[in-house]
């Protein structure tokens, strides 16, 4: 692979998980719960993935035991963020650190510093795509890719879809924006919250299970390492937009790719790049509100 | 009615837990027998835990092991609440010898927060510290007599397994046969290194695998380039991974990565495109095997069994106040190589490249072949190493 080939590769790699946390948690945004605890349903995933791994080789069973454990998590989230009106920041704090503490304690009880699933070879679950994969460019970037990354890719469509243009997208957004108001016309809030939490959690999953078993075959604690904060980050600056956040994922992706691409030619200073997103986002954020505070002044001569 | 129940449940839950936690801390004693001793040791782990690849582990087991043979009592203890509180309260209890085994000695040599330092305030407790000699002053003079200081000669084990790799990679076409996917000599000769972070505790594997590369490239009078990212952290393995892409990209059949568990994203990519990687701290030839050349060992376990048992024979303070441990101690070294050894195919071809390494090992150990150690201060001179261009 040439460079810019490997650099849009690699960013497409290092995208997927992010992108998956954001367009999974942006449903819980939107519907009011902010979900923090995306991090630790991401790493539940990993490391469920490939424990089961070590005991199957069946692969559905993997991906759907990693979907399963995530689903319960998101539904005691859910139950105790929006049926018991909980404070969603303590409840998910709980979860990001519980499942470390669990996978720890699991580790040291099988006695092993880190889970390998030897007969992974992270080659197997690739998929090339006929035609597409020769196209220069476009190639590295659709071709090539474990399932889990399509999932990712595809979801950014159908979360948009889902969001405008279903009603459950429409109810999600309406008890996020008046919970009060949507129950006086007779929604069940807490029905349609909790569904919001759980997409985020079922997309943690996949998330986890790209980074840890499609992508590598082995788990090792807090593997994760801030994938799922960076995701809430990126849905915060793309007002839960599904496109637009999205695009912060993939600049994340992207400047991951370039420090590490570009260390053979420039060495450490290549690291530099790694701050590249941050500043963008304080920049826009910065500017955001700026703006939004100029509109509210204007309109009320405060 | 309900937040009572809830309540008492709870409660009960709470009581289990307190009583469970008591039973753990009981377990974790020595012997149970009649002491013959009434010795006690303690070991302070790093943040890893005792749980990790080797560096705690190995001197955990070393300890619990002769605790039992001499039956003293030994404490394990993974600090939740700072190494400084941990070292207190184990000197205060009395320990004879406590092993500390995080990077992190101000409060022991030098004092925090007006305190005097812990080993001044405990000068019957002998602590024994790794990676560096935090222990002199200015003068270069020993501060505190119970204060030992252990360090590793790790340059010594990364020159041999850079010595290997390119006498391996020379011969691959014998060496290696279906699966792997090296890149011939004849096209490019290079080596990646993946480091944790840019300190000359990292960067002396690096310098030594760049020694041991020159002089073998020199031997059979070919040129190596070697590539390095220093800033890789120690946790997140699919870094590792995509590093370790890049740098077979550009045509390395070997990366050494010594990065914590981003080194396991490096295996994992090695057993991916069909090459291989080098691994540090523990015998990590298992991590994929036939597709980790070697790893180069450091053995905690070879100090513990000094110090303990210079303790039980009560010969402490006949110990220099600096141990430096080397390959002839067995501390360090690379492994034995029989993991690597089941998927070469010229068993002849190998046989005469582990003499040649051997050969190496026993220069090393006699003196007469001395390999960089940036860690104690050394610098290294890229000049004196004419057959790898380090990029």
């Amino acid at each position: 692979m040439d460079l810019l080939s490997r650099i849009l590769y690699d960013m497409v790699y290092h995208t997927t998980p992010i992108l998956l946390c954001v367009l999974g948690g942006l449903f819980a945004y939107k519907a009011g719960v902010l979900n923090i605890a995306l991090e630790g349903m991401m790493l539940a995933g990993s490391f469920i993935a490939v424990f089961v791994a070590l005991q199957t080789q069946n692969t559905f069973l993997i991906y759907l035991s990693a979907l399963l454990v995530c689903a319960v998590i998101g539904l005691i989230f859910a139950y105790l963020a929006v049926n018991k009106k909980g404070n969603v920041i303590i409840i998910g704090l709980a979860i990001n650190m519980l499942v470390p503490a669990i996978a720890s304690f699991i580790l040291q009880f099988m006695g092993v510093p880190n889970l390998t699933a030897k007969w992974v070879n992270p080659v197997n679950f690739r998929f090339d795509i006929p035609l597409i994969k020769d196209i220069p460019y476009l190639g590295p970037i659709l071709s090539g890719h474990p399932l889990g990354t399509y999932i990712g890719l595809i979801m950014i469509f159908v979360a948009s879809v889902v969001l405008y243009k279903t009603r459950f997208g429409i109810y999600t957004r309406v008890i996020g924006e008046s919970p009060n108001a949507a129950t006086s016309l007779g929604i069940q809030a807490n029905k349609y919250a909790t569904w919001a939490i759980l997409i985020g959690a079922l997309c943690s999953a996949v998330a986890g299970l790209n980074l840890s078993f499609e992508r590598l075959g082995i788990f090792t604690n807090g593997m994760t390492a801030g994938r799922g904060f960076i995701a809430i980050a990126a849905i915060y600056c793309g007002k839960g937009k599904p496109v637009q956040s999205a695009l912060y994922a993939l600049i994340f992706g992207l400047a991951r790719s370039l420090a590490i691409n570009l260390s053979v030619f420039a060495g450490s200073i290549s690291a530099l790049f790694d701050i590249i997103p941050y500043l963008l986002m304080i920049a826009i954020l910065a500017v955001n509100s700026a703006y939004e505070i100029r509109n509210f002044r204007m309109r009320t001569y405060w | 009615m309900n937040i009572r129940k809830v309540a008492k449940i709870v409660a009960l839950f709470l009581i289990a837990v307190m009583v469970l936690t008591a039973c753990g801390g009981g377990t974790e004693s020595g012997g149970t027998g009649p002491k013959a001793s009434d010795l006690k040791v303690g070991v302070v782990c790093s943040a890893a835990g005792q749980n990790d690849t080797g560096y705690n582990k190995a001197l955990v087991e070393k300890v619990k092991q002769l605790a039992e043979e001499n039956g003293f009592h030994a404490q394990i203890v993974e600090p939740t609440s700072g190494v400084q509180n941990a070292l207190e309260t184990l000197a205060a209890d009395g320990y004879n010898l406590v092993f500390s085994m995080e990077y992190d000695f101000e409060a022991l040599v030098n004092g925090v927060g007006g305190a005097k330092p812990i080993a001044e305030q405990f000068p019957n407790t002998t602590f024994v510290v790794f990676n560096d000699n935090p222990n002199v002053d200015e003068a270069g003079n020993v501060k505190h007599k119970n204060v030992y200081s252990v360090l590793f000669n790790i340059n010594e084990p990364s020159y041999l397994a850079g010595y290997l790799y390119v006498l391996v990679n020379e011969e691959q076409a014998k060496l290696f046969g279906d699966g792997y996917n090296m890149v011939s000599p004849d096209v490019a000769r290079v080596a990646g290194f993946v480091g944790g972070t840019n300190s000359n505790g990292i960067l002396v594997f690096g310098y030594g695998f760049v020694q041991g590369m020159n002089d073998a490239a020199a031997e059979l009078g070919v040129k190596y380039e070697y590539l390095s990212k220093n800033d890789a952290g120690f946790s997140d393995p699919a870094l590792g991974s995509t590093i370790a892409g890049t740098f077979y990209d550009n045509n390395a059949n070997v990366v050494f990565a010594a990065a914590g568990v981003v080194g396991d994203g490096i295996s994992s990519k090695a057993k991916e495109v069909g090459r291989l990687a080098v691994q540090v701290d523990a015998n990590l030839d298992e991590q994929q095997p036939g597709y980790v050349l070697t790893s180069v060992l450091k053995l905690t376990n070879v100090p513990a069994e000094t110090f303990v048992k210079a303790l039980v024979a009560g010969t402490l303070d006949q110990l220099d106040n600096l141990q430096t441990f080397g390959i002839e101690s067995k501390a360090t070294d690379i492994t034995d190589l029989s993991v690597i050894e089941k998927f070469v195919v010229d068993k002849e071809a190998w046989a005469a490249i582990k003499a040649k390494v051997d050969a190496k090992r026993q220069a090393i150990g006699s003196g007469s072949l001395k390999v960089v150690n940036v860690q104690i201060g050394e610098t290294f001179d890229p000049a004196l190493c004419p057959n790898v261009v380090i990029k």
